[in-house]
């Protein structure tokens, strides 16, 4: 079947009325989560994993992809009206959306966050759509020693890209593929750090990390320490931006989608990251950079279609490599296999109404976000003038019995609230807890292939992997990636040298 | 202390027991890699990143610091968890969410114990109704005795 006949495929798939169903509570839902502060699209989605499981698989991934571009859209809304991000990609948002508002602008900059967002999403979703199909079928090519050489580049580019520091993120990710080990070994049989637990043998969930770390780490960190909107909120007027406009912010959104899709494909590669780095060029090619900080639409437009393009860009190397970019897209491969669907090159052959049908429901999903989103600000805003202090009890008992009903059981519940503390803590000590879960995704997945690769080599791994174009390839990027601080180091101390002596 | 020097530290220590578990799995040897290899080589990696953190750590600034002000609340809100954990399988899942949910408005959020308590036993019974009866999850029972069938 050509690309045109499976997207046909799949929009019969997502246009089921249980499917458009799917797409309009998900991108609802997450819209919601991102309009509040303080509860990002990862603990949304490790918080709704559970739910999904009563449902049929389609849907249930329909409905998670939803939240998680959902989020991307409604983020922008508290960035906007009260300076407070709804989720990490909306923070440079508060830049200029804010400064609008207070300008009396808050509806243009609602209404182009809205436009940027659809048009960053299609954008991206025609691409995925593209290459996602080219992709799989040259990943069908791929061994054991390929595979761990793609896996161990994603690996080495997830430090670098999650967190202020590189060796901070790259230590979590070892604890990452630490936690990853316990349980009872795939290849050997043998029972790992298990401390004689039946509960430990078939290892740690990725369900309660993923909840504990992010849900319930965020909602203790709240209690401690909560942040207060101080602005008034009323409903914005004029949604719709002016002529001027659109003029203003066609090529950044032009610009962010590009920049947005591209960030998003590669590992470690989240919406947060696009959008800033979609703020810093837009500055940078301004004619007038000083306009930035004081109201400038290029400010808001560039970097909301940007976030947006990237959680569509995700989705290439999550369905046809299975290799999930970032946190939210490793509870999206969670939820996969909850459901018996393995992604990687396979799934497009397999499960090919998963696969169209996800991404066809990604463009009803980003058509029905801007046809809501607009009318339903005003709903937004009342929403948030509900009291964090009756929602955080209400989130707490939605992450308990969420844990509660995985297996029907109190151990994962415990487990939940001990990775909520250690969440907490990873949060006060200003430690992303994404490089973790990410590693303890593809630790299995790395180790397997590297045993795999190695009984293949028969002793001679060194001139096995790099005799094979692909693996030597990726392997070479992985070591640049991993030397490049030490790299940018010595010119640093360099320059300083060459200054001084002058 | 700096977050990353005591990182650096932690990851040095615990690389110790664990490097230790990992060569009673068995390494193997590099024809055929034995169940602690891995984990070996996690702390190997794990060794060399703590020591660059102790040696340097990077200049955000972050540093172990004093809790805010809210720090009892997040005790009593642990506290209400653990209550939790305990009660579930034991008072049943009615009794144990609406306590739960009333004990956090009233001492973790401050609200007034009407509001609180109007909202607990609301929110339970809307859980249960997504939980027990939409999603069909067997949530217990415990001492509140719930309509047939349910």
């Amino acid at each position: 079947m050509d690309t045109i006949g499976s997207l046909v495929h799949g929009l019969a798939v997502a246009l089921t009325p249980g499917n458009l169903l799917a797409v309009l509570v998900g991108s609802i839902i997450g819209t919601v989560i991102g309009v509040l502060p303080g509860l990002g699209p990862t603990a949304s989605i490790a918080l709704l994993l559970p739910v999904t499981i009563g449902m049929d698989m389609v849907p249930a991934l329909i409905m998670l992809a939803g939240i998680y571009y959902g989020a991307m859209y409604g983020g922008s809304t508290t960035s906007i009206l009260v300076n407070i991000p709804g989720e990490a990609a909306s923070v440079v948002t508060c830049i200029d959306g804010y400064r609008m508002a207070r300008e009396g602008r808050a509806g243009a900059a609602l209404g182009m966050s809205a436009f940027g967002s659809f048009i960053g999403g299609t954008v991206s979703v025609v691409a995925v759509m593209l290459i996602s199909p080219f992709l799989a079928e040259t990943a069908l090519k791929f061994g054991a020693p390929e595979m761990f050489a793609l896996l161990f580049f994603a690996f080495t580019c997830i430090g670098g890209l999650t967190g202020k520091s590189r060796g901070r993120g790259l230590l979590m990710a070892c604890v990452g593929l630490l936690l990853g080990t316990i349980g009872t070994d795939d290849i050997q049989g043998v029972d790992r750090f298990v401390f004689g637990t039946l509960y430990l043998r078939d290892g740690i969930g990725l369900v309660p990390l993923a909840m504990g770390l992010f849900g319930m780490g965020e909602i203790l960190y709240n209690i401690e320490k909560r942040e207060t909107a101080g602005s008034v909120l009323e409903t914005p007027k004029g949604l719709l931006p002016t002529l001027q406009d659109w003029k203003d912010a066609t090529w950044p959104m032009l610009r962010g989608s590009v920049l947005g899709f591209g960030i998003g494909v590669l590992p470690g590669g989240m919406p947060a990251v696009a959008s800033l780095l979609s703020y810093a060029v837009e500055k940078r090619v301004a004619k007038r950079p000083e306009r930035f900080g004081r109201g400038a639409i290029e400010g808001v437009a560039g970097p909301e279609t940007a976030n947006n393009a990237a959680t569509a860009g995700g989705f290439v190397p999550l369905l046809t490599l299975g290799i999930p970019t970032n946190s939210v897209l490793a509870l999206m491969l969670a939820a996969m296999m909850l459901h018996g669907v393995t992604p990687g090159p396979l799934l497009l052959l397999k499960w090919p109404d998963v696969f169209w049908g996800v991404i066809a429901s990604m463009y009803i999903g980003n058509a029905m976000l801007l046809v809501l989103n607009l009318p339903m600000i005003g709903l937004f805003v009342q929403i948030l003038k509900v009291p964090y202090a009756i929602l955080s009890p209400l989130i707490v008992m939605f992450v308990l019995l969420g844990a509660y009903a995985l297996n029907n059981s109190v151990t994962d519940v415990l487990a939940t609230i001990l990775f909520g503390i250690a969440g907490y803590l990873m949060k006060r000590l200003n430690i992303e807890p994404a490089p973790l879960v990410l590693a303890f995704v593809l630790g299995p997945m790395l180790e397997n292939n590297l045993s795999k690769a190695l009984i293949m080599a028969r002793g001679d791994a060194l001139p096995f992997f790099f005799g094979r174009p692909i693996s030597a390839t990726l392997l070479t990027l992985a070591i640049l990636v991993l030397l490049y601080p030490l790299v940018r180091a010595g010119w640093r101390l360099a320059a300083t040298g060459r200054l001084a002596r002058r | 202390m700096t977050v990353d020097r005591v990182l650096g530290v932690c990851a040095v220590l615990t690389a110790i027991p664990v490097a230790a578990a990992a060569w009673g799995f068995g390494v193997g040897n590099p024809k055929s890699p034995g169940a602690g290899f891995w984990p070996l080589t996690i702390v190997v990696a794990m060794v060399g990143l703590g020591g660059w953190l102790i040696v340097h750590p990077s200049r955000d600034g972050a540093a172990v610091g004093a809790p805010e002000s809210r720090w009892g609340r997040l005790w009593v809100a642990l506290g209400t968890m653990a209550f939790y954990v305990a009660a579930l399988e034991r008072l049943g899942f009615p009794l144990a969410t609406a306590l739960l949910l009333l004990a956090q408005l009233r001492w973790v959020e401050g609200r007034p114990w009407r509001s609180s308590a109007g909202i607990a036993v609301l929110a339970t019974l809307i859980s249960f109704v997504l939980f027990r009866v939409l999603l069909k999850v067997p949530l217990p029972a415990g001492v509140v005795p719930l309509p047939r069938g349910w």
